[in-house]
């Protein structure tokens, strides 16, 4: 978008919310106006960063061992001639994770149909199997290997989770594949999944933000994209500066939510001891 | 093009922005939709997606067994899995009308598909997670063995907690466990000072104070309270691990955040091919 149409898409949301807001606001419920200043706020930041990297700003992005080490896992199945399985998480399109997975397949593809080696895509849920197939058909396209790419390289299994399991382990021990991704959400699977790609000697990348299961990723997987890592991928892999200008936005974002712990503590303290009538965790409590 | 690309993002961005603003909304119509109609939709469709998915299941695992690919005995088994659930679901109830109708006789006693589901399926599934038992065995092992600080901080965590957790943990003394941390500060300083007057001395002043300490206070097992595992374990869950708990939380939730930003706005398209 040009900075013209920005300003003038920005300028008539604002001047909508304005009129609104003096006509009394109606339906609007007061006791989460926090929130929604908090939303606007972070994403008028998000935004702010996006045009600024559109426009040409370079932004520095530290190096993530995990993201990097994609290509190498790809090279290092193409180097053995075995396949590369990606596990795009075990819940269905309606978690942001599932879509995250779906996005780094989406490289991954691009990654495989440039060396040359086959992939296997086992997913739990038939709307992410759409989604996947057509991640890497595009991925395929893009690469100018049409001929590589084939349906069924994105297989559906099972809805259930230890099926699922099974079946993902059944795979790992019959086909050996060289390296093995888990990027989406993951319940107790994870770890059974993990060791026996361990086990296989595969090397092994996982990304999610299902809190329960990092350590079991950390444990048995060579690399682990930890949370805010796994949703920066996308930017990482394609390099495209919008998605960067996001990244370094959240980055922003995650700043001024340090700061506003550290005041929101000392506030607090102020209020415990002295009994300043100010009561913080009152104002950011969502209700 | 415009079906492919425009409209999804179209559709995206209206009830990705209805849904979030929707929360703000204080009007029925929007609540049921945020609250109930926008799942209730993702769950029809899925329904029908199904479909799809079992039908591209049921074709693969027929090709395998047709080019008899490696293991494609498996296959006959998931085919004639397929078959079986498929029957005692939408053909074969196995109760009469009277004991349940066709629906409700999924979870029926007796019927085909609730013998299916208690004999077969529950058994089977109850086998993978119990698998989880031995693979957190082998995970931990491989995380506990002391390769750097690191690895040896998670361990003596890691063996606090699980003792502090158990019934022996609220017997063992917090004595003892200082007798045991004057004997390790022992052999920190032998490996610092390498020489046996001094570790021999800080070992000695260590368990004459200890010693002198417990007299005193007549060898309570639970005081002085830092040193008693049950309370020692809390504390290490409570403060330390919910600290970085929250840490990695206020970057998942961040990262949510813009990631459902992108996609409202229609920055983030990959997920719809570039």
């Amino acid at each position: 978008m040009k900075d013209k149409q920005f300003w003038l898409v920005l300028g008539g949301i604002t001047l909508a919310f304005l009129i609104y807001w003096f006509a009394g606001h109606p339906f609007f419920n007061h006791d989460r106006i926090v929130m929604f200043i908090a939303i606007v706020a972070m994403s008028a930041t998000l935004l702010y960063f996006i045009r600024m990297a559109e426009r040409g700003e370079d932004f520095y992005l530290r190096p993530i061992p995990g993201l990097k080490a994609v290509e190498e896992a790809v090279g290092r199945s193409t180097e053995m001639g075995k396949p590369v399985l990606y596990v795009p998480g075990i819940m269905d399109m309606d978690q942001v994770e599932t879509v995250a997975g779906v996005i780094v397949l989406g490289h991954v593809a691009k990654m495989t149909a440039r060396y040359e080696t086959s992939l296997n895509v086992p997913v739990s849920r038939s709307i992410v199997m759409k989604a996947a197939r057509e991640a890497c058909r595009e991925s395929y396209m893009v690469e100018g290997r049409p001929d590589m790419f084939n349906e069924d390289m994105v297989h559906y299994l099972t809805d259930d989770q230890f099926a699922y399991a099974a079946g993902v382990n059944g795979i790992m021990v019959r086909e050996k594949p060289a390296a093995c991704l888990y990027m989406g959400k993951f319940y107790a699977e994870s770890l059974i999944l993990a060791e026996t790609g361990n086990s296989i000697g595969a090397i092994q990348i996982a990304g999610t933000a299902s809190q329960a299961q990092i350590p079991f990723f950390v444990t048995a997987c060579d690399y682990t994209l930890i949370g805010e890592e796994f949703f920066a991928a996308s930017a990482y892999l394609s390099k495209k500066p919008e998605l960067i200008g996001g990244v370094k936005g959240q980055d922003m974002i995650k700043a001024a939510v340090l700061t506003l712990i550290v005041v929101s503590v000392i506030l607090r303290i102020l209020y415990e001891t002295w009994g300043i009538g100010f009561d913080i965790i009152k104002l950011l409590t969502v209700q | 093009m415009i079906w492919k690309r425009q409209i999804p993002i179209l559709i995206v961005a209206v009830v990705g922005t209805l849904t979030l603003f929707g929360w703000f909304i204080e009007e029925p119509n929007i609540e049921a939709f945020v609250n109930d109609d926008a799942t209730q939709w993702y769950d029809i469709l899925a329904s029908f997606a199904i479909i799809l998915g079992g039908l591209n299941l049921i074709k693969l695992q027929m090709q395998k067994v047709a080019k008899q690919r490696i293991g494609w005995q498996y296959s006959l088994v998931a085919i004639g899995g397929f078959i079986f659930a498929i029957t005692a679901g939408f053909i074969i109830k196995g109760v009469d009308d009277s004991v349940a109708l066709w629906g409700a006789h999924v979870t029926t006693e007796g019927s085909m598909f609730k013998w299916m589901f208690d004999y077969m399926f529950a058994p089977m599934s109850a086998t993978m997670f119990s698998l989880l038992a031995f693979f957190v065995a082998s995970a931990s092992f491989r995380a506990f063995r002391i390769r750097n600080f690191e690895a040896t901080l998670l361990l003596v965590a890691g063996i606090i907690i699980m003792i502090g957790r158990v019934p022996l943990g609220s017997v063992i003394s917090s004595w003892f466990v200082m007798y045991l941390l004057v004997l390790i500060a022992g052999i920190g300083v032998n490996t610092w000072k390498k020489d046996k007057m001094i570790t021999f001395g800080t070992v000695a002043v260590g368990l004459a104070a200890v010693t002198i300490a417990g007299m005193m206070m007549g060898w309570p097992v639970n005081e002085p309270g830092i040193f008693y595992l049950p309370v020692l374990q809390e504390w290490i869950y409570y403060y330390p691990n919910v600290a970085g708990a929250r840490a990695i939380m206020i970057g998942i939730g961040l990262g949510i955040f813009a990631t459902s930003i992108r996609y409202i706005l229609g920055i983030e398209k990959s997920y719809i091919g570039e």
